[in-house]
């Protein structure tokens, strides 16, 4: 899962070497947290969010497929 | 035959490396065909090229309104660096949704109109994307006795459909909704 946000988020930046996922494990739910360069933060959030809100609506669904919750933090 | 902006040979290949490995990554059981854009209805969405999903998770893919199929499709976008202008001319699809969403949506729109001729009230449909409310506003151009429009923010606007003479009512206080209303062409 960690490696779904991390090719989406490299393809929609200008500096892909710079995003970075880290998982943290909780025991329902796994948070993934999303660092990207701050000029390319606009480019995973989108207008008016879309774009962070689509790779939720992806990333849920991967989970419903495992029966396990992630949840996506963008950090700034 | 007009000028193509997108063809299955110059975006097919972009799709197909962003794609395949993010369906694989998700563990999603699809598969997918490029192909030249038809549209059965022109006047609402005429795109170039289509991506066709098919394969086991298809009802995942069109489950609550089509989101992932929506979100997989706006994503993709953004990847190729498609500008959202363009957003229009390349569109995903299972087992033909875009269609008959759109012939879904006329029909209501069609015995909305009906109501609000019959009782002289408005009616509200639920909260739509853009793309929707605009097939909405679009079926409602030819109505000279009704008019629509568009009230409420991002993802809770939704269309009012009134009697044409009827004026809106005033916004809530602490709406953020400046924007004007933007019927159908009448």
């Amino acid at each position: 899962m960690k490696n779904l946000i991390e090719e989406i988020a490299k393809a929609l930046v200008d500096i892909p070497e710079e995003v970075s996922v880290n998982a943290l494990e909780g025991e329902q739910v796994t948070v993934l947290e999303l660092r990207v360069a701050p000029s390319d933060l606009g480019k995973v959030i989108g207008k008016q969010g879309r774009t962070a809100r689509s790779i939720r609506t992806i990333l849920g669904a991967a989970g419903m497929k495992l029966n396990r919750r992630f949840t996506l933090e963008i950090l700034e | 035959m007009r000028e193509r902006k997108y063809t299955v040979a110059s975006s097919g290949p972009k799709i197909e490396r962003f794609l395949r490995p993010l369906l694989k990554a998700a563990g999603f059981k699809l598969d997918f065909q490029i192909v030249d854009g038809e549209s059965v209805h022109p006047e609402v969405e005429d795109p170039e090229v289509v991506v066709k999903l098919t394969g086991p998770d298809v009802d995942l893919l069109l489950s609550n309104k089509a989101e992932l199929l929506l979100a997989l499709e706006h994503v993709t976008m953004e990847a190729l660096g498609v500008p959202s202008d363009h957003h229009a001319l390349l569109c995903f699809d299972a087992n033909d949704y875009r269609m008959l969403r759109i012939e879904e949506l006329r029909l209501s729109a069609a015995a909305a109109a009906d109501r609000v001729k019959r009782t002289g009230t408005p009616f509200t449909f639920n909260p739509m994307n853009s793309r929707e409310r605009r097939v909405i506003h679009l079926s409602m151009r030819n109505e000279t006795t009704l008019r629509s429009e568009s009230v409420g923010l991002g993802s809770h606007r939704q269309v009012v459909i009134y009697p044409a003479g009827m004026p809106s009512p005033p916004q809530p206080a602490g709406s953020f909704d400046r924007r004007p209303p933007r019927g159908g062409r009448r």
